[in-house]
């Protein structure tokens, strides 16, 4: 067991899991959306990072990928890590307007506009589908391309992939995209309508702005 | 070669090698540097012209040449360098290869061809009195011209793998990592760890496997440095044998050495080192028979900047995309698949032979304490010599860019030094007495990173270098954490913003707040330090973000939306040069009046006297050719065309409200005008004479002949106007008293009239007189004052107006200006200093007067001492230092001082009246942008807020003033958003075909003789002539049509496009 302080509690957890696991075990709250139990840890989207050290060692990590370390103090709701985070959720807002999950983070931080110009965006390359299908699915069907502003999600060479099973899982898993996949029945997260053809985030470009080409496409049977 | 099995047979091999060279070494060798600088610059071709010359005069015995890698000197690209007498030979041409050559066989120099600073006569014979060498400590670099880098002999001759012998004769790897633990040698890839300790930890590491790596990291991505390439391909030998030892120490069985594929130079050499190190038996298995299996390959990256972050490169190695994980674990613990990896830069493993070598104890002796040892810097930018500079751990950042880099690469001064590449800050010039070590970089905002350093004058825009770095680091960042993809993109689009003019200041803040998120949330150091060049640029130089968001201005004329065309971005009142010349290269000559005096009420005067920022600015003079005369042009148009062709635009609206103008200098006569125009009563009120004030009683007639002055200046005067001569302020007037006369608002321009003294004794001698004085004295009445022999003090405009005008007059014998630092440093233009020692006026140099001797009350004349020039003050200068023991005296019957003037500003404020405020420097306060005083209604522009400053700036202030008290009296928001000022016009290009530009240059007006110059008045330069004037003209590159040109109506392309299933 390893001994350390979280927000000032004295705790002990096992040894080799991660400042996240720690936190939420204990009942510390840290929004996360790159994260998911049974996946790898990736450390991709920042939002749940939290303060250890002290004075002037202070940093900021990302606690679903450092691990526990005897010893350590760990702040999860400091001043510097809310005005991180919200600087975050500023950025996705700024990029995702339209998800659900993003909109709920912003609301509990009361992040009410962002300053940034303003994009459409349906992908924040969490990298959860990539992970799924690769830990989850042993597809290896999907992965990251490209590096900094042209990085995307795909599948090798954009062919359609022939170890892809149109399983699903990562669009069940996707934090940006999840409103339009529930929109009309939010118990089932998964619409099953898409599942006979490619994902749609991965045809962004073929079908533009269209938040999905189902036929008829729910999201536009709404509009209507 | 023969493989050495044991340490005895090395040894044995060495001292053979080590003792041949002294037999051998006779001859004069020729030293040329061909390393991937070097053959761009052509030493390739400079090679071939030295084989063939050798081949062909049978010199093949008499001499031999040297092909090195890079030397460090690169500005000076391609370059011999003479063995055994180190003559340096910079820039070499082909034809001149020859006389090197033979002056070389016969044991001389070729002086003409020697090493000189640009614009000075005296010759290096030896490289290391040349300044750029004289400072450096090149422990590491210096061995590169000594060793031929495919022979490892030469690296042999040099005591090449003596650490090495020494390692293995003692074969403990804990006293290495001791040994190097002591000299406190730091990574010399940015962040500055401690070497030994951390080769301590990855001794101590170990897993299962047993395997254990050490990687050399080569993958040097930041703009600008290129020193880790260098040394692979000038000394590779010396890496290997790092590496080597590296490996012994910490018990690693394999060596890598990761580097860019865009160094195939540095690739082939390490390729063939490492096969001769196999050959010889110092790589592979039991190495030298001491059981050590060691061995060395070489992994080629594809260039990704991240892949130089340690995690992100083993990812590389092990074929996956490079892109950073979380530290700890750290790879000293997990590394490549796995096993422990210790990863060091080029440049910390090439000190490891010195350390081992020299001994810790030796090494630590450079430097200082916590930064030990030497750092290369690739020194570039807007450098005079760019190159790579080796100089100890905590040397000054001036002397590195003053003294070794020799300064600035133009006329305009150095700004600040961008150091560690894109993740590193800006240092401003004023910093530069700070010591280079990692400590001292981080304390001021930026880091050592690898050691590039790219130098920025004045014409580099910080804003945009932001921007610049920005675009690199979105783009190379692998994109993993959201805060740094994003992040960076988020700030380059404020920064972009920013650049075009369409940003508010509330994003400054935005910027900060997003470049401190980035950097505290992102994974790796290429987001830790991303925000670097952001933060330190804004903390710096934030009013340069305030100017291009506020006044829509790039300081540096590089920001292409806010300076459209650079010549009308550079002039203080907007005037559109570019669309006056292109009219007169259309030969629309009265179009062409039209555009200038559009901006100008002054354009003959200024035709004459403006200091023409725009030619500083045109981009013809940036591009190697010379600017646009524009300046000349002007003169061409007002002295051809008509005033009368100019209708100015009236307000026909009649307004009551009156305004005083005190002051009838080129900034209130511009302020009366202008407010007249738009029908305001407005009276100008002048202490002297006549109106004009220092354009009538300071620059000579020979400047600016009094006929075309005073036509100018009585234009000004319409229904609108009415002047008042003869009325001082403060002493017939007050400001007080105009406001209860009735005058609604007041303009204070009364320049700054006031000499500044020299604080000697003496100095009120009879024959002594400020330059001011002494011009008005000629100019306005008549009355010569100097005679004899003239000293004249100073290195300004209005010094050598006084030195002219006084050797134009009658009783004088001889003038001699002085003038403390050198005539580079000197604020006069150039072609007036030309014109002065044409005329026969002596200019002295580097002299600073220390004593006025006189006589019952006359001054007899001057003890002078001269100067060397020291260190480089905050103002970008050398300062004078006064050599002592070199006093000596001149005799003169007069003396004029012009070391600058300052306002007289004892009649603004009388006793009893509010105060308006003062500078400390004496000059008036005012608002920059909207010329307020502190007393409500009060503006003031010109000289007397600004000190001595030019006709144009005064004539922008006199602009400015006007708008701002016709805003005040409308009772309006004085600051109001500015628009950009781009080209609108379009006006059709005609420009030269390429037969006439063949050959053509800048035209230059042509002036009258000498002999009719002296003793008499007449216009010195002339008018420019028709045909010349068009040709000047047409040499306009048109920089207005990228932004007015029509556009041509744009071709829609047609794709094939999938057809949706």
């Amino acid at each position: 067991m390893i001994k350390l302080t979280i927000n000032g509690l004295n705790v002990s957890v096992e040894e080799g899991s991660t400042i996240l696991e720690a936190a939420q075990f204990l009942g510390f709250p840290i929004p996360t959306l790159c994260h998911m139990e049974g996946l790898s840890p990736y450390g991709a989207c920042r939002l749940c990072v939290v303060e250890i050290g002290e004075d002037a060692g202070a940093k900021l990590v990302t606690s679903c990928t450092y691990p526990v370390q005897e010893g350590m103090k760990v702040r999860t709701t400091s001043k510097r890590v809310n005005r991180a985070r919200r600087m975050i959720i500023e950025l996705l807002l700024a990029s995702c307007p339209q998800s659900k999950v993003i909109q709920d983070i912003a609301s509990k931080y009361n992040v009410r506009q962002q300053r940034f110009r303003q994009e459409h965006e349906d992908c924040i390359l969490c990298g959860l589908c990539v992970r799924m299908c690769e830990e989850q699915m042993v597809a290896k069907a999907i992965g990251f391309r490209g590096r900094g502003e042209t990085r995307s999600i795909g599948t090798p060479f954009d062919i359609k992939s022939d170890v892809c099973r149109l399983c699903g899982g990562c669009m069940y898993v996707c934090p940006a995209c999840q409103l339009r996949c529930t929109y009309t029945e939010p118990d089932k997260a998964v619409c099953g309508g898409c599942a006979n053809i490619a994902a749609p985030c991965l045809d962004k470009d073929k079908f533009g702005d269209m938040m999905c080409y189902m036929d008829p496409c729910v999201a536009c049977e709404i509009e209507k | 070669m023969n493989r050495l099995s044991s340490l005895e047979e090395f040894k044995d091999f060495r001292q053979r090698v080590l003792k041949e060279k002294n037999v051998i070494d006779t001859k004069p060798c020729l030293v040329i540097c061909a390393g991937t600088g070097g053959q761009a610059s052509g030493s390739n071709n400079i090679l071939r012209v030295m084989k063939r010359h050798i081949l062909g005069n049978n010199l093949l015995n008499r001499i031999s040449i040297r092909i090195t890698g890079c030397q460090g000197f690169c500005e000076m690209d391609p370059f011999i360098l003479v063995e055994p007498g180190h003559n340096l030979y910079p820039k070499l041409k082909m034809e001149d290869v020859p006389k090197v050559i033979n002056a070389a066989v016969s044991g001389k120099v070729v002086e003409d061809l020697l090493y000189r600073e640009p614009g000075k006569d005296k010759c290096y014979h030896q490289q290391d009195d040349i300044p750029f060498f004289k400072k450096q400590v090149r422990t590491i670099l210096g061995d590169n011209e000594k060793i031929d880098p495919i022979r490892v002999m030469d690296y042999f001759e040099q005591g090449g793998y003596s650490a090495l012998d020494k390692v293995l004769e003692n074969l403990d790897p804990e006293w290495i990592i001791e040994e190097v633990q002591k000299s406190g040698l730091r990574g010399r890839g940015g962040a500055g760890f401690l070497t030994g300790n951390k080769w301590e930890l990855a001794h101590k590491s170990k897993d299962n496997s047993g395997q254990k790596y050490i990687i050399c990291n080569a993958d040097e991505g930041d703009p600008g440095a290129y020193m880790d390439r260098s040394l692979l391909e000038g000394n590779p030998h010396a890496i290997l044998e790092g590496i080597i030892i590296a490996g012994i120490a910490i018990g690693a069985n394999k060596g890598l050495i990761y580097v860019r594929t865009e160094y195939p130079l540095a690739i082939k050499h390490c390729v063939i080192a490492i096969r001769q190190a196999q050959s010889l038996g110092l790589l592979g298995e039991n190495i030298l028979g001491t059981g050590i299996d060691f061995d060395i390959e070489i992994i080629r990256g594809a260039g990704a900047f991240v892949c130089g972050e340690e995690t992100a490169l083993i990812k590389s190695i092990e074929g996956k995309i490079g892109e950073p994980r979380q530290r700890p674990p750290y790879p000293i613990e997990k590394g490549i698949w796995g096993h422990p990896t210790c990863i060091n830069n080029v440049e910390t493993l090439a000190n490891i032979p010195v350390i081992i070598d020299k001994g810790a104890e030796n090494y630590i002796k450079v430097g200082v304490p916590g930064n030990t040892g030497t750092k290369i810097f690739s020194l570039v930018g807007k450098i005079r010599n760019t190159g790579l500079v080796e100089v100890p751990l905590g040397t000054k950042l001036k002397e590195v860019v003053y003294d070794i880099g020799g300064g600035s690469s133009s006329k305009s001064r150095v700004k600040a030094v961008q150091t560690g590449g894109p993740s590193g800050g800006c240092i401003p010039a004023h910093m530069f007495d700070i010591p280079i070590d990692y400590d001292s970089l981080r304390k001021v905002g930026s880091i050592m990173g690898s050691g590039g350093m790219i130098v920025m004058d004045e014409n580099t825009c910080m804003v945009d270098i932001a921007r610049y770095y920005m675009k690199f680091l979105k783009e190379e960042s692998c994109g993993k954490c959201y805060t740094c993809r994003k992040g960076t993109q988020r700030l380059y689009e404020i920064l972009d913003d920013i650049t075009k003019g369409i940003a508010t200041l509330e994003q400054i803040d935005l910027l900060e707040e997003l470049a401190e998120v980035v950097r505290d949330t992102t994974m790796c150091g290429l987001g830790q330090t991303a925000s670097n060049p952001v933060l330190s640029t804004i903390k710096y130089f934030r009013e340069e973000y305030i100017e291009h968001i506020n006044n829509k201005r790039c300081p540096a004329g590089v920001c292409r939306e806010l300076v459209g065309a650079p010549c009308q971005a550079a002039c203080p009142v907007g005037t559109e040069a570019w669309r006056y010349v292109a009219h007169i290269a259309n030969g629309n000559y009265e179009e062409a009046y039209i555009a200038i005096r559009e901006y100008n009420p002054f354009p003959s005067i200024c035709a004459r006297v403006c200091d023409h920022k725009c030619e500083e600015r045109c981009k013809l003079g940036q591009t190697g050719t010379d600017p646009i005369a524009i300046r000349a042009l002007k003169r061409f148009v007002t002295d051809n065309v008509d005033a009368s062709v100019y209708k100015p635009k009236r307000s026909k609206e009649k307004k009551t409200d009156r305004v005083a103008i005190i002051g009838s200098g080129p900034a209130g006569l511009t302020a009366a005008h202008n407010l007249s125009l738009l029908g305001y009563p407005v009276t100008v009120f002048e202490a002297d004479h006549h109106a004009g004030g220092m354009l009538n009683s300071c620059i000579p007639e020979y400047r600016l002949p009094h006929k075309v002055l005073e036509k100018e200046i009585d234009a000004i005067f319409d229904e609108n106007v009415t002047l008042k001569c003869d009325t001082e302020l403060g002493k017939d007037i007050t400001v007080e008293g105009l406001f209860s006369d009735g005058f609604k608002a007041v303009f204070i321009g009364i320049g700054a009239q006031k000499g500044k003294r020299l604080h000697l004794d003496g100095e009120d001698s009879k024959g002594v007189f400020p330059s001011i004085e002494f011009l008005k004295a000629y100019n306005q009445d008549g009355e010569e004052w100097a005679k004899g022999r003239v000293g004249v003090i100073g290195g300004g405009n209005s010094a050598f107006d006084a030195a002219r005008t006084a050797l134009r007059q009658k009783d004088v014998k001889s003038v001699v200006l002085l003038y403390r630092r050198t005539r580079e440093e000197m604020p006069a233009f150039s072609e007036e200093i030309d014109a002065a020692i044409e005329e026969g006026i002596l200019v002295e140099t580097l002299v600073t007067p220390t004593k006025i001797i006189r006589e019952s009350g006359n001054i007899q004349g001057l003890q002078c001492v001269r100067n060397s020039l020291g260190e480089v003050d905050s103002s970008g200068r050398r300062r004078p230092i006064p050599i002592p023991g070199s006093e000596y005296t001149i005799n003169l019957d007069n003396l004029i001082i012009a070391i600058s003037e300052q306002p007289d500003t004892n009649s603004i404020n009388p006793e009893g009246e509010p105060e308006i405020q003062l500078n400390w420097d004496g000059t008036l306060n005012a608002e920059k942008n909207t010329l307020c005083c502190s007393r409500e209604g009060v503006f003031a522009g010109g000289d007397v807020i600004t000190g001595p400053n030019t006709v144009i700036d005064a004539i922008a202030a006199g602009k400015r003033a006007s708008v701002m008290i016709d805003r005040y009296i409308r009772g309006e928001e004085l600051q109001q958003p500015v628009q950009k000022r781009t080209p609108s016009v379009y006006i059709p290009p005609c420009t030269l075909t390429e037969e006439e530009s063949e050959g053509v240059c800048r035209a230059e007006a042509a002036k009258i003789e000498v002999e009719q110059r002296l003793g008499s008045f007449i216009e010195v330069e002339k008018t420019l002539v028709e045909k010349q004037a068009v040709n000047e003209a047409r040499r306009c590159l048109r920089c207005d049509l990228e932004f007015t040109q029509p556009k041509k109506e744009a071709v829609e392309l047609v794709t094939d496009e999938e057809t949706p299933i």
